[in-house]
This record gives C-alpha cells, structure tokens and sequence, in this order.
C-alpha cells in the first residue's frame, strides 16, 4: 500500500507537471487581463510535439539525442524523493537531500551539453548562461537543504518532513524563515522563472533555458518541456513538505488522504498565485544581477544554518 | 608466502628487470618483451595489493641493508590501499602506453621512455610499502627525479627545463621538510622503523607534536599540490607526456596524502586542536581557486592539472573534517569523513588519470591541446569521447560516477559537524557544505565546457575534421579506467568495506559507519530508476531526420558561429574577477589615430596573486641573500686560507671551552 502510495505520488508529480504550467500561465493571464489559454493547453502542446519528427543537426552527436531523455529521467528520479500526500516517498527515506539536488545537476549537466553539442551560437550562449547561475545556485540549495536538515536532526527528505509534521506551525523558528526564503529564490533560478529567466521569450540577448532548447524539436522538445514542468512542480512540492507539510496522511485511511490531497492542491494553488504574481510584477533581471540575486540567496541560507545553533539552545 | 613471492616478484620485474631489458636490450622483441613483462608485474602489484588489502594481513619483506639504515617494505592495509591504487591505475596507463609511446617517440627515447615509467612505478611503490624512514625517503627522492626524468625525455627546450627546476626545487623544499619530520622523531623512536615511531608518538610532549604535524602538512602539501604550495604543478603536469601526466596527477599527488595520511592519523593520531580547521581552511582554498584558475584554462591539460588541485582540495576538506572530529573526540563521524577522503583519493586516480588518457588521446588525433581547435570530436572518436565522457561525469561528482559517492560522504561527514559540542566547529563543518557544492557546480561548468567545446558541435579546426579514434591499445586503458568509475560508482561496496575496516584501525574507537550501507543502498536504486526510463525512452522508435539549423538568413552556419571555450567562461570569470585580476592591455597602432588604426593588438596576461605576492618576494629575498653570501667568495686564495684557519680555531676553542 505504501508502496502504490509512492508511485501515485511520483506519477502524480509528473503527470500533473503540465497543469502546474496551465495554471500558472492562466492566473498570469488574468493578473494581465487577458483571458489566457485553457490551463490543458500544455497537454495539448506535448501531444502535438509528440507526434511530429524528431529532428537533429547534421553535426550532433548521439549526446543530443540523450540529453532530453536523460534529463527526463532524472526528472523522474526526483520525483520519487518529494513527499506529497504522505511523510515518506519512493526514494525519500533511502536516500538524502545531496542525492536529490545532485541528480538534478546530472540532468542540467547533460541539457548543457545537448545544447553544445547543436553547434550553433545559441546553444553554447544558454549553456554558458545557464552554467553561472546554476553553479552559484548549487550552495544555498544545500546549505538551504542543511539548515533544515539540522533542525530536524535528519538528513533525509523523509525524516525532514516527519519532523516538521511534528512541531507545532506557531513554533516555526528564524532558520525556517530564512531557509525558505533563500530555498524559493533558488526554485525561480534552477526552474528558470522571473526574474532568473524568462520563460516566455525567446530573445537572444536574454533568453537562457530556451536558448539550451532551441535546436530540439518533436519528441525531444516534448520531453524537455516535460521535464522542465515536472522540475518545477518537483521543488514547489519540495518546498511544501519541508516548510508547510502540514495536513499530510499520518495513516493510510481514505479520509486522512482526501484531506492530504486536498490540502496539498490547496498549498499549491497558493504558491502558483505568488509565482504568477512575481512574474507579473518584476522585471527580469539584468544577467550580472543576478549573481547578486543568488549571492541574497546563499547569504540567508548562510545565515540559516547559522541560527540552526542558536535554535538549539 | 606465495603472496611474499608475488610481491618480491613485482620489485623485480619493475625494479630491475624491466628497466634493464628496456636499456640494455639490443633487439626489439627483448624490448617488447620488457613492456609486456611489465604490465606482468603491475598485475603482480595489483593481486598482492588487493589481497592485503581485501584481507588485511600484512606482508613484510626485509631486503639486505646498512644497519643505520635499515630497508624494510610492509604492505599492510593503508599501504596496501595505496598500493592497488598504484597499481591499478598503472596497468591501463603502461597499456594505453604501448602504442602511445611507439608513436611518439624513436626507439632511443622510447627506451628511456619505458625505463623510467617502470622505475616510476616502482618508487611510488616503495614509498607506500616502506616500514621505514629511510625506506620512504629513498623512495621518495627517486620518485621526484624519475618524474623529472620522463618530462625531460620528451624534449629538452629552455623553457620545460625551467618549469622542470621550478618543479625539482619545490620538490626537494617540501622533500626537506618530510625529511626534518623523520629525524625530529629520531631522539623518541631511536630509530627510522615505523613500527618505533608508531610506539614513540603516543607519548611525544606537545612542542614536537605541533612542528611534526606542521612539518608533514607543508612537506606533503607541496607534494599534493595544495595552495599555495601549487605553483609547480600547473607547470610540471601538462609539460610531461600524457601516460606520464596521468600517472602524476592521479597517482603520484596521491602518495602525498598517503604520507600526510600515515603521520597525520597512523603515527600522531590526530593533530593540535586547529589543525582542523587549518586543513579545511587549506583544502578550501585549494578547492575554490583550483577549478575557478581552471575555468579560465583552454589549454586541455593544464586545465586538468588546476583540476588535480581542486581535487586535492576536496580530499583535504574530508581529512580536515575527520581531524576537527578527532580533536572534538567523535571518532565516529572522524572515521566517516577520512574514508571520504580516502574514497576520493582511489575516485580521482581513476577519472584524473583517465582524463589526463584522454588528452592525450586527442592531442594525438588532432596535435593540439587547445580546446579552441578541437569539436566534434565524439563522432569522429566514439570510443575515446564516450570513455572521455565517464571521466567528465566522474570528476563533477555525477550520481552513478564515483566521484559522486566520495563528495556524497563528504558532505555527511560536514553534515554530523553540526552535532559538535564546540561552537566554532558546529558552525564551520555545516558551512562547508556550501564551499563543497560551490566547487561542485564551479567543476560542472567547467565539464560542460571542456566536453562541449572539445566533443560536441562542429569541428573548429582542419585537425579537428580530420581526427581519427586512436589505436585500440589507447582505447583499451581509456575503457578500463572508465568502466573502474562507473563500478565504483554504482557499487561503492566493493572498496567502501575493507576501507571501513582500514579506517578503524587509523581511528581508534571507531565503527563502520552507518553511511556506508545506505549509499550503497540507494545507488543501485537510482541507477535501476535513470536506466530502466532511459532505456524506455530510447526504446521508443521514431521517425528522426538530420536538417540544419536555419542560420537567420545565411547560408550556413559555420564553425566560427559556435561558443568558444573563452566565451563559455566569460560569465563566471567576469563574476569572480576578483580571483583572476587579469593584466589586459590593448594597443591601437597608429596611436594618435584612434577611430581608424590600422591595427590593434589586444593582450590579456593572468599570473596568479600567489606569484606576485608570495613567490616572487621570497626569491627576491634568497637572490639578495645570495648575493651577500657571494661576497665571501672572492677567489683570492690567501682568504680561503684564512677562512680554514678560522674555522679550525673556532672548532679547537669549541671543544676546549664549550663542550
């Protein structure tokens, strides 16, 4: 049961990705008064991607063909260690939050290269771009990941969100605070969102993840948009089970897990209101900014793991 | 007994035998013959090592000796450790050699070529198996002069003789320093035997303590290639043939930790209570300039002797948090965080010398080490770019590469800091975790670029279209060491167990750790999850087509249109200038004239600080000091008679009145 459990939750992850986008683009729609695409429309995009040919330039390498699948799979991999309706996940327990974010620079690694390996100019200039932001991301996200795991006394996803399910919300100390705040600025930058990245357009001088897709086309495509969504909607559920997990099944009864569902959709349409609402106000920032942006990030995960000894006293 | 024969076997064939039919043979099968006997007795090395070290009993050989100076070898577990490391690295690197060297080098230097490899092997051997001080030492020295020996056989220019005495006299400094360690113990131990200094350190006064551990930190460290004791091998490693390189950066640093590792915790058993902090500080530092001066490289192969730095850094980030622990008294997680170290130690033999293969590889195909002239290389040398490929993922620290299960370890060990009593050590092991995925993500960059730009794309140069894969004998040691990273990145088990083992006799007080079992677990795991979907993906056949790319209008897209190596890292060098501090000039000709020159030449030199601000004081100061000195020598043999006469007044009053 626990373990049907676990792949309802991995399946959910992925298959709900495209929604997640749907709806994000649609409340992004209504901030602008417009009426905005069906929140299906994203289905409806990869079926169409789906069946048309998958074409390749004529210098690539079989890397280019690996890359959006292997970036699909590690997708995959991550979904099965993020909570959703129950304290644990396939992965969660066995393995720890290094493995998690380190599956995710085996995917981003591999995207880098599948747009090197395009041998135009706009490959190699994402994958450049994209090379700055995601080192520079890679410290608060662990130590973000830190703090929380040493206020839990615990290092796996698992053993985070059973603890947290534990204290009390009205408990909630400083190293939660910042270590969700540096966490979320983390999420904009890896998923590519404003004001890192714009993901609705494609203009030379700006654009980072769709330079790195730009030479993809049908099934490839497919699955980086994919995969893409299922990240984003793999560290929104991240950052629900470790910072709100509350309303999640302690037991297996049909009711605790109608609530959990419930609660879940309920914490994520509210983070895909913020999300709509910071696309829909910021401007995107200048590239050279934003080390600027991740050095706020990693200042206050610093600072989290910091407070994690004055927590304790 | 039998495994006392294989290992004297060994000695002989590397020691003597080889390099005598190497030297001396007059005909070419008897010098085929010594190659193969060679790989023979590396083979011999390995299944010697591998049973010391998979069961730990230990073998002694004592060879005839000078009493004063007595030479024993003892393979016991670190030793043995150590030695398989040598060993298995040796045999695909002496493979990949054989037609490497035929290709590169006319019989006279091949010889020598093979000589010294052999005599190369057999000095690092020595230094990890002595039970002896002078052993060691012996070992030692002949491991500097050999290795300097192979970079000179390739060529003799004024420039690789200045880099090789930078390289001899940095040596021979750290040398000194390992040497003084030794006898500083002779008044305790009486003697150079290991086994008496192991006895005589447990009640050694804190004053020699503190230098002996200083001692073996800065003698080791100029061995490793920490900063700032680097400055060497930047110069040393890409100057010197591939197989050589290879064997330099992934094995010979290693022999460094392994002394570093031998007094740090086999003899001394931890050192002061900031001797923590003090490797940490010098692993972190060496970590973050090491990949970030290697992001800036487009020269393949000093790009990955920055690497080795960097790698180093990270090996000392685990051997600094293993000794903090030891000085917090939590033996436990001590343990953890050296089986980190060490486990990363064996990992980037493996990768480093893989890459360093790998170079070679595609400066054989294409004659270039400049990444700019490279590209497209993968669809022109599959099996070279695929192996190349394992060692790009393996020294990022990928999941299923064993880079990943040593950083992985690492970082748990940083991760039980926080549960310390001491304040500073609780919040200093934690942040550690940052410094570590800084460089992990700075080391990802910079694969991305060297595999992007050298592999992916289109060719960039006229070499580089017409590369060719390499003869199968340079394949064979490529795929060998690739499918070693992937073994132990999937199956970390295989080493991480009897490594256990070894750590609890280095830690006393110490278990397994629980760590060990559960990334063994949950590897296999992922691997099953990343394989079995790629595999269904891959699965899936359909319709795919070759087009070009639309080039916005021109009539193709050109090689010259793709990023460059410079141009990839021009964002992070931008946002970590402060590290580089380049010396740019640009010079318009005719000058008076600055809206139409006729040419402008553009000029960007990068010496790092540590040359400006530390070496280059230093030298001033031994050169002026020198000069004084010069003044005694004035060549008027009337003042050398006096300083005779001096000097045996001096030692007559000496023995009279102060003795």
């Amino acid at each position: 049961m626990t373990l049907a459990l676990g792949v309802f939750q991995v399946l959910f992850l992925i298959v709900g990705a495209p929604l997640t986008r749907g709806i994000i683009a649609r409340i992004k729609a209504r901030l602008q008064r417009r009426r905005g695409a069906s929140i299906w429309r994203p289905y409806a995009d990869l079926g169409k991607l789906f069946r048309k040919e998958d074409l390749a330039p004529p210098a690539s390498s079989p890397v280019f063909r690996l890359a959006p699948r292997l970036l699909f799979a590690v997708a995959l991999a991550a979904a099965a260690f993020v909570p959703v309706l129950q304290p644990s996940a396939l992965l969660a327990s066995l393995g720890d939050f290094v493995l998690m974010v380190y599956l995710l620079a085996l995917g981003r690694f591999f995207l880098a290269l599948g747009a090197m390996d395009g041998g135009s100019a706009f490959g190699g200039m994402g994958a450049s771009r994209d090379a700055l932001i995601s080192t520079l991301a890679e410290a608060p996200f662990l130590l973000g990941l830190t703090a929380v795991s040493i206020s839990a006394r615990n290092p796996s996803i698992a053993g985070i969100v059973g603890w947290a399910l534990r204290q009390n919300f009205f408990d909630i100390s400083a190293v939660h605070i910042l270590a969700f705040t540096a966490l979320s600025m983390v999420v904009l930058a890896e998923s590519g969102r404003m004001p890192v990245d714009n993901p609705a357009t494609h203009l030379e001088l700006t654009m980072i993840h769709e330079a790195m897709t730009l030479e993809y086309s049908g099934p490839s495509l497919a699955l980086l948009e994919w995969a893409s969504a299922v990240k984003l909607n793999v560290m929104l559920a991240l950052l629900i089970s470790l910072f709100g997990p509350w309303g999640m099944a302690t037991n297996l009864a049909p009711a605790a897990l109608g609530i959990a569902l419930g609660a879940y959709l309920v914490k994520m349409l509210l983070l895909m209101v913020v999300l709509a609402v910071i696309e829909s106000s910021v401007a995107k920032l200048r590239m050279y900014l934003v080390p600027d942006f991740l050095g706020v990030a990693t200042a206050l995960s610093v600072l989290a793991v910091i407070f994690t000894m004055i927590a304790r006293r | 007994m039998v495994w006392d024969n294989t290992f004297w076997a060994f000695l002989a064939l590397v020691g003597v035998i080889v390099p005598l039919s190497q030297l001396g043979g007059r005909v070419k099968p008897i010098r085929a013959l010594g190659t193969l006997l060679l790989l023979a007795g590396i083979v011999a090395g390995i299944s010697v090592a591998g049973v010391c070290f998979w069961q730990g009993t230990p073998v002694t050989l004592r060879l005839p000796s000078v009493a004063a100076f007595p030479l024993s070898l003892t393979i016991d577990r670190l030793g043995a450790f150590f030695l398989l490391l040598i060993c298995s690295v040796s045999l695909p690197v002496g493979i990949f050699s054989m037609s490497y060297v035929a290709h590169h080098y006319e019989a006279g230097k091949a010889r020598w070529m093979w000589a010294l490899l052999s005599l190369f092997i057999l000095s690092m051997s020595v230094v990890v198996t002595a039970s002896t001080g002078f052993a060691f030492l012996a070992g030692w020295e002949l491991m500097t002069l050999v290795s300097a020996g192979l970079i000179l056989v390739e060529g003799d220019s004024e420039d690789r003789i200045h880099n090789v005495s930078i390289y001899l006299l940095m040596m021979h400094a750290g040398a000194a320093a390992v040497v003084a360690a030794f006898f500083l113990y002779w008044p305790y131990a009486h003697g150079l035997e290991f086994a008496s200094i192991r006895s005589a350190s447990a009640n050694l006064p804190a004053g020699p303590r503190t230098v002996l551990f200083l001692l073996a930190f800065v003698g080791f460290g100029t061995k490793a290639g920490i900063i700032p004791f680097h400055l060497w091998l930047p110069r040393a490693h890409p100057i010197a043939p591939s197989p050589i390189s290879a064997l330099m950066s992934g094995v010979m640093l290693k022999t460094a930790v392994y002394g570093f590792v031998r007094f740090g915790f086999d003899f001394l058993r931890g050192g002061p209570w900031w001797s923590g902090y003090l490797v940490l500080a010098a692993g972190a530092v060496s970590g973050l300039l090491g990949v970030l001066y290697a992001i800036g490289e487009h020269d393949l192969k000093r790009l990955l002797a920055y690497h080795s730095v960097e790698n180093i850094g990270i090996i000392y980030l685990g051997l600094g948090s293993s000794l903090l622990f030891l000085a917090n008294g939590a033996p436990q997680w001590a343990a953890l965080a050296l089986i980190a170290a060490l486990l990363h130690t064996l990992n980037h033999a493996y990768f480093k010398s893989l890459l360093f293969l790998g170079a070679g590889a595609i400066s054989h195909s294409t004659h270039t080490l400049d990444l700019e002239e490279h590209g497209g290389l993968l669809r022109r040398m599959p099996v070279t770019g695929m192996a190349f490929l394992v060692g790009c993922c393996s020294i990022v620290g990928l999941p299923l590469f064993n880079g990943f299960v040593s950083e992985w370890l690492t970082f748990r060990s940083f991760l039980h800091g926080s549960a310390l009593s001491a304040t500073a050590a609780r919040i200093v092991l934690p942040l550690m975790i940052g410094v570590l995925a800084l460089i992990g993500g700075l080391a990802a960059a910079c694969f991305v670029k060297v595999y992007g730009v050298a592999f992916l794309g289109r060719p960039r140069s006229v070499e580089a279209e017409r590369a060719g894969e390499v003869p199968p004998t340079m394949r064979i040691g490529m795929v060998l060491l690739a499918l070693n990273c992937i073994l132990l990145g999937v199956f970390p088990l295989l080493v991480l167990s009897s490594l256990a083992r070894l750590v609890q006799v280095l830690v006393p007080g110490s278990t397994a750790p629980e760590e060990i079992g559960s990334i063994s677990r949950v590897i296999p795991w992922v691997a099953v999850t990343l394989l079995g979907t790629l595999a269904v993906m891959l699965a899936a056949r359909r319709t795919r087509r070759s087009a070009a790319t639309w080039a916005c209008g021109l009539p193709a897209l050109t090689s010259r249109m793709q990023y460059t190596s410079t141009a990839f890292s021009k964002p992070i060098r931008s946002v970590f200038a402060f590290v580089y501090k380049p010396d740019r000039r640009v010079e318009l000709l005719p000058a008076d004239q600055p809206y139409f020159p006729a040419s402008i030449s553009y000029r960007s030199v990068r010496t790092t600080s540590f040359e400006k601000l530390l070496y280059r004081p230093a030298v001033d100061a031994i050169v002026a000091v020198a000069y004084q000195v010069r003044r005694l020598q004035t060549g008027n043999i009337q003042v050398y008679l006096l300083y005779i006469f001096l000097t045996l007044v001096s030692l007559l009053v000496y023995l009279r009145f102060l003795r």
